[in-house]
């Protein structure tokens, strides 16, 4: 775990000392430096694989970036990282990465360039986004974003007064759990990670949620430990996954009735008096209106419309309850399946509400004290000039705004014309379902700009490419840690940035000092500004630098205790078992179940997920993680591929219901999985021929994603609605 | 089982690639060269029927032994992978590696290959070469002619053993680990080395002579491959599971399949034809038909010890204890 | 002088594939080339089905085929309990990656000289762990002294039951596995 600053001086003492390394953990990369001796340098900083913020420490030997390894005093990594982390080097030093600014010269697509100087291709952006500005009003330049970059580039676009911004994380992955926890407790069960305390959990449920595929570190070092204790796992999902292979029990559950099971789940829990009595009344309302809501929903009906066997229904439930409140049904993480998500998160917070699982060990810890003023060297920004177009007609729309809204928008010009895109660090081709609308939007746009490391898909259409410099070359934060405990991170440069590579903050600032909006600039450089940052927040900054994690003392208070009680933030200040604000919106105030479409006879609901050695697209072409998996398969059940004549291994392509055709991908005939169900990791399929081992390898699953069933609640897209039939490579024209 | 595998290496996974052909033609000659050794050791010795001196079988072959041998050592160079360091096998002596056993016997096995190759060169050929070092050693090698017959005949059965030796000692690869893999090799050495002595004999009733001694060799040869597979056959499911390539007929599999037809046709052919040569009346002329016959059935013998090469050394690359 | 060993807690590994990289990273192995390995094993029939998660490294075996067979010296034991490879010695003749049953070796193509595992001796001498070990999310690998009766391998395996790979072959490994299965309660 992370140390207190109590504990660093105590340890910062021994090794002045000269304590063995192996008996101190890493404190300080000076004191390692000098331990070491010779021409290594420790640089602390924060990783960006993936987006969970992990610590990690590289190891500089005359210039280059040999290793590198986890920041034990950083709570997300606790001293390990997972392969991507490990395989930083291989981004890093990938010879494929984008190095010069880029102008199009040919046509979208066509792939032509000319290499600009960094003046140059600023240059041209500004002028392109005060010209668009001029015409059409600043509200017509919009940003997509995903990880650090968007920072610098949403303080660009809001400082022109456009509140364009849209981040696909909210309506593409995980805003419909965010909203429903919202709902039912005030706020979300994230922080800077899950607030699952999986490592005191004696049973952890999990609907779906792939931890030991999905690589989270800190979380999959916590869920590692819960299983070496021997907690009780019970995994639902129509896949065999890694976690169901730890999971005395696995419901492989029909996709699309999770909302049956959930609320079959509460009506025993209630029924069968499973629930917290005590917790329930002190911080719960609406317990009776629920009670009576869920009656209907018996375990014989759950198991027919599950497809699950009856007595794998009740003891999965009656396990969480005889361990109440030391469970944790897991929130999950990409949530956006079928377009009822709001209401299946509500679901899951109920049960751990009826559960008393939040505030308690083994559930949901609460959120740790953090009160830092805000801090900003610039102005405030304008007010915008027009409404943003992000929200849509969604009444519980995240601030992260909605992608597809502002795509159809863009295609429709309504209420105004879109005419500028900034994409920084997200491949939204790849991300956004609908491919040919996400195109068809590109085509309107008078100016693209892509801020990015690899030349992906998306990077490869912009009219200006903008080689961003790797989180291995750059300054970012200061990051405020919230897991347990609340703590500061940063992340600095192991090396100088390679090629012609610039940090996001620099090409932010300049962008903005080219639009005649200096006061937006960073004053000096981002370094200078984290020193001013940490001085406002009574850090000491080369303590920081130095140890890359700082604990922020009595910053933790997990559990709930007499002196520390639990605040909810909504209209009643309690946990709404029955959701006032979705009764003032006319929503249903207690989940109810409808069936959705299900696939026919030789038809396949397409599920996708991640790989734990890739980050979809970002880590594709990494030399050292795509070695270990250079394409994706697509799980089939024998049954089915016996019925369909399809070997295991044999090629096929899938098409899905609007006659759209995957890429070329291998079977897996597989057990593994449900017969109406395929599986594949997301990621695969680029067709960039600059990502040169990733070029065309495996399919791309968010081609097959031509339909989507937008949450009515919080606008985001549910995308477990595709079936694909499995169309066998010989009788391909 | 569904297995998936992160990490294996091309070189173990799904079988061991490391010795290909130059591997398997070392092999080859250095049994050929031991039968060669130990046949001509058996020409230069016999009592009784004299095989005059001045024939191939007694010096051209002690002659020809040390440089096939060579050019099966030069083959096992190509293999190494670190060739820059090939000295290191003799500035050590490792007492418990058969390969360190085998490197020093390779090598210390050409002095008494040359000396006798030296002592066997016949009067004629000598009175034609020119007066200098090469005809005065050989002069001087001749009075030791039978010593080292005798040193060869020995080394050649050793060189033939020990080309089986180090398969044999891989307790990880099934399908050589068995201990009649030398005495296999050891056949089909003195085979092939018999084969070669009727193919360059020139006298009927030497070729006859070791037409005889080439079938009882073959006959050995096939009673010792039917053992091989049956003591594998009849041993654990690793070892039964090793043989199995040689009786699956599928694609994958064919060549060893083949290879043990190949194998089936040419020793019993082999076995026959000469039979038949013995058999007939070939005291003074051997028609051209007969001729023919005779060097073809060698020939095929020969082929039958590269099969047995090469099939050996694929195939027990496929063996191994699989799954652990 | 310390006896190394490593055990292996099946259970908590997730199958992450971090120590594969990271052993990599720190051991400059060539592209394509690896000096451990993670196999999934799953087996039964759908809905009853069973999953083994299992890594695989050299075993510095006590009875080592692959020094016994070395032409030159250059695999050895140490004195340590590892096996290491000396590369000035080696000659490449690729007898020890016959040799080993674990299929534990390769050939580094660039230099030409056997490599494996060498429980990052280099790490261990300067008081670290070696890599795997550092990175296991799961904390599934432990490495330490068995000839120390305090430290952590030692305890491990006299409270569990733990088994070696082909125990059979005679090779004496010492990487032992505990937890085959997850313990379902």
């Amino acid at each position: 775990m992370a140390f207190s600053r109590r504990n660093f001086l105590k340890y910062a003492a021994m090794s002045a000392e000269g304590t063995m390394l192996a008996e101190t953990p890493f404190l300080s990369a000076k004191a390692r430096e000098k331990a070491e001796g010779g021409n290594v340098h420790y640089v602390p900083t924060t990783c960006e694989m993936c987006f969970w913020k992990c610590g990690l420490i590289a190891k500089v030997v005359d210039g280059e970036v040999v290793k590198l390894e986890g920041n034990p005093l950083h709570p997300q990594s606790r001293g390990r990282l997972c392969g991507r982390g490990q395989a930083g080097i291989g981004l890093l030093y990938d010879k494929d990465r984008l190095k010069v600014p880029m102008i199009r010269t040919g046509a979208r697509g066509e792939n032509r360039y000319k290499q600009a100087s960094w003046d140059e291709a600023l240059g041209f952006v500004a002028d392109k986004l005060k010209a668009i500005a001029e015409k059409h009003g600043p509200e017509a330049v919009a940003l997509f974003a995903h990880g650090s970059p968007g920072t610098y580039f949403n303080n660009l676009v809001r400082a022109m007064g456009s509140a364009n911004v849209a981040y696909p994380s909210f309506s593409q992955c995980l805003g419909a759990r965010e909203v429903a926890w919202e709902l039912t407790y005030g706020q979300g069960p994230n922080s800077t990670c899950e607030r699952v305390d999986l490592a005191n959990s004696r049973v952890i449920a999990m609907f779906g949620t792939h931890l030991g595929e999905n690589m989270h570190n800190s979380q999959n070092q916590e869920f590692a430990e819960a299983v070496g204790r021997g907690a009780k796992i019970i995994v639902v999902d129509p896949r065999y996954s890694t976690a169901a292979g730890k999971a005395s029990m696995w419901l492989p559950i029909k996709p699309g009735t999770d909302l049956a099971l959930l609320l079959t789940w509460i009506n025993i829990i209630i029924s069968e008096g499973w629930y917290d009595k005590e917790y329930v009344a002190k911080y719960t309302t609406g317990f009776d209106e629920l009670k009576k809501s869920v009656k209907t929903y018996t375990p014989a009906w759950a198991a027919q419309e599950t497809e699950l066997p009856m007595r794998q229904i009740v003891e999965a439930v009656r396990d969480l309850g005889r361990y109440a409140p030391n469970v944790m049904l897991h929130p999950g993480r990409h949530f956006s399946w079928h377009g009822n998500d709001t209401q299946r998160g509500r679901a899951m917070a109920i049960i751990n509400a009826l559960l008393g699982t939040w505030g308690r060990p083994g559930g949901i810890w609460l959120p740790a004290k953090l009160d830092l003023p805000p801090f900003s060297e610039n102005p405030p920004h304008p007010e915008e000039h027009k409404d943003a177009v992000v929200f849509g007609d969604y009444p519980f729309a995240g601030g992260e705004g909605l992608t597809q809204v502002l795509r159809d928008a863009t295609i429709k010009e309504d209420p105004y014309p879109i005419k500028a895109w900034l994409v920084a660090g997200t491949n939204l081709l790849k991300t956004m379902p609908k491919q040919a609308l996400t195109r068809k939007a590109i085509d309107k746009l008078d100016l693209l700009v892509s801020i990015d490391v690899m030349p992906t898909d998306t990077v490869m259409l912009a009219d200006v490419i903008l080689p961003e410099a790797t989180y291995l070359e750059r300054h970012d934060g200061l990051y405020p840690i919230t897991t347990r405990e609340a703590g500061i991170a940063l992340r600095q440069p192991a090396i100088a940035p390679m090629y012609e590579s610039k940090p996001a903050w620099w090409i932010g600032s300049e962008l903005c000092k080219k639009m005649g909006l200096g006061e937006y600039a960073v004053k000096d450089n981002w370094e200078g500004r984290m020193r001013r940052q940490a001085k406002a927040w009574g850090i000491d900054y080369d303590e920081l630098a130095d140890t890359g994690y700082i604990s922020i003392p009595g910053s933790a208070a997990p559990y709930i205790t007499a002196t520390n009680q639990p605040t909810f933030k909504t209209p009643s200040k309690k946990i709404e078992l029955v959701s006032s604000e979705l009764e003032d919106e006319d929503f249903d105030v207690v989940p109810k179940y409808e069936p959705i479409e299900q696939p026919k006879t030789g038809e396949y609901r397409l599920l996708y997920g991640r790989s734990p050695v890739h980050t979809f697209t970002r880590t594709v072409n990494n030399q050292w993680l795509w070695e270990l998996k250079k394409e994706n398969e697509v799980w089939l059940n024998n049954k089915e591929a016996d019925r369909l004549g399809v070997k295991n291994g044999e090629i096929v392509r899938l098409e899905n219901q609007d006659r759209v055709r995957s890429e070329p991908i291998k079977v897996r005939a597989t057990e593994r999985i449900r017969r109406d169900c395929v599986f594949m990791i997301h990621g695969f399929g680029q067709h960039s021929p600059a990502m040169s081992r990733a070029y065309n390898r495996g399919a791309d699953d968010q081609n097959l994603i031509t339909r989507y069933k937008v949450d009515p609640i919080c606008g985001s897209t549910g995308m477990r609605v595709n079936f694909v039939k499995i169309i066998k490579e010989a009788s391909n024209a | 089982m569904e297995l998936t595998i992160t990490g294996a290496n091309a070189i173990t996974f799904p079988t061991l690639h490391i010795w290909d052909w130059r591997v398997a033609i070392y092999l080859f000659l250095g049994g050929l060269v031991g039968g060669l050794l130990t046949m001509s050791g058996v020409a230069n010795l016999r009592p009784g029927k004299v095989v005059p001196r001045d024939q191939p079988c007694c010096w051209r072959i002690p002659l020809i032994a040390p440089i096939l041998l060579s050019v099966g050592m030069f083959f096992l160079f190509l293999d190494l992978e670190l060739k820059s360091h090939m000295l290191w096998f003799y500035l050590t002596f490792r007492p418990l590696s058969p390969m360190s056993w085998g490197s020093w016997l390779l090598v210390l096995i050409y002095p008494p290959m040359i000396l006798y190759a030296f002592a066997a060169v016949p009067d004629a050929l000598k009175a034609k070469m020119k007066d200098g070092f090469l005809k005065s050693f050989a002069n001087r090698m001749r009075p030791h002619l039978l010593k080292l017959a005798r040193i060869n005949f020995v080394l050649g059965i050793l060189l033939a053993i020990y080309t089986g030796i180090l398969l044999s000692t891989f307790a990880a690869r099934p399908l050589w680990n068995s201990a009649i893999l030398p005495v296999l090799f050891l056949a089909s050495g003195m085979s092939t080395g018999t084969a070669l002595m009727i193919i360059m004999a020139r006298k009927n009733e030497v070729k006859l002579f070791f037409t005889k001694v080439d079938i009882w060799m073959i006959f050995t040869e096939i009673m010792i491959l039917l053992l091989f597979f049956y003591g594998h056959y009849t041993s654990d499911a690793v070892h039964r599971n090793a043989i199995m390539p040689f009786f699956n007929t599928s694609h994958q599999f064919f060549p060893y399949f083949l290879s043990i037809v190949a194998l089936g046709i040419f020793l019993p052919l082999a076995i026959v034809l000469k039979f038949l040569e013995v058999s007939g009346d070939h005291t003074v002329e051997l028609s051209p038909s007969g001729k023919f016959l005779m060097n073809a059935s060698a020939v095929m013998v020969l082929l039958g010890g590269l099969v047995v090469r090469f099939a050996l050394v694929y195939a027990g690359q496929l063996s191994g204890y699989g799954l652990m | 002088m310390p006896k190394y060993a490593m055990v292996i807690d099946q259970s908590r590994c997730i199958g992450c594939m971090s120590c594969v990289v990271a052993c990599k990273r720190e051991n400059d192995v060539p592209p394509e080339h690896y000096r451990t390995r993670v196999l999934e094993m799953v087996s039964g029939e759908f809905p009853k089905l069973k999953s083994e998660l299992r890594s695989e490294l050299c075993n510095h075996c006590d009875n080592p085929p692959c020094v016994t067979v070395c032409p030159t010296g250059a695999s050895h034991k140490e004195e340590d309990g590892s096996v290491q490879i000396d590369r000035k010695k080696c000659v490449g003749c690729k007898a020890c990656v016959a040799a080993c049953p674990y299929n534990a070796r390769y050939i580094n193509e660039e230099h030409g000289y056997a490599d494996k595992c060498s429980f990052c001796q280099h790490r261990v001498r300067a008081g670290k762990q070696p890599a795997c070990v550092a990175t296991c999310i799961g904390k599934s690998r432990i490495f330490g002294d068995l000839d120390d009766p305090n430290s952590e391998v030692s305890q491990i395996l006299r409270k569990h039951s733990y088994r070696v790979l082909l125990k059979g072959a005679g090779t004496r490994p010492n990487v032992y596995y505990i937890n085959q299965f997850p313990k379902k309660s």
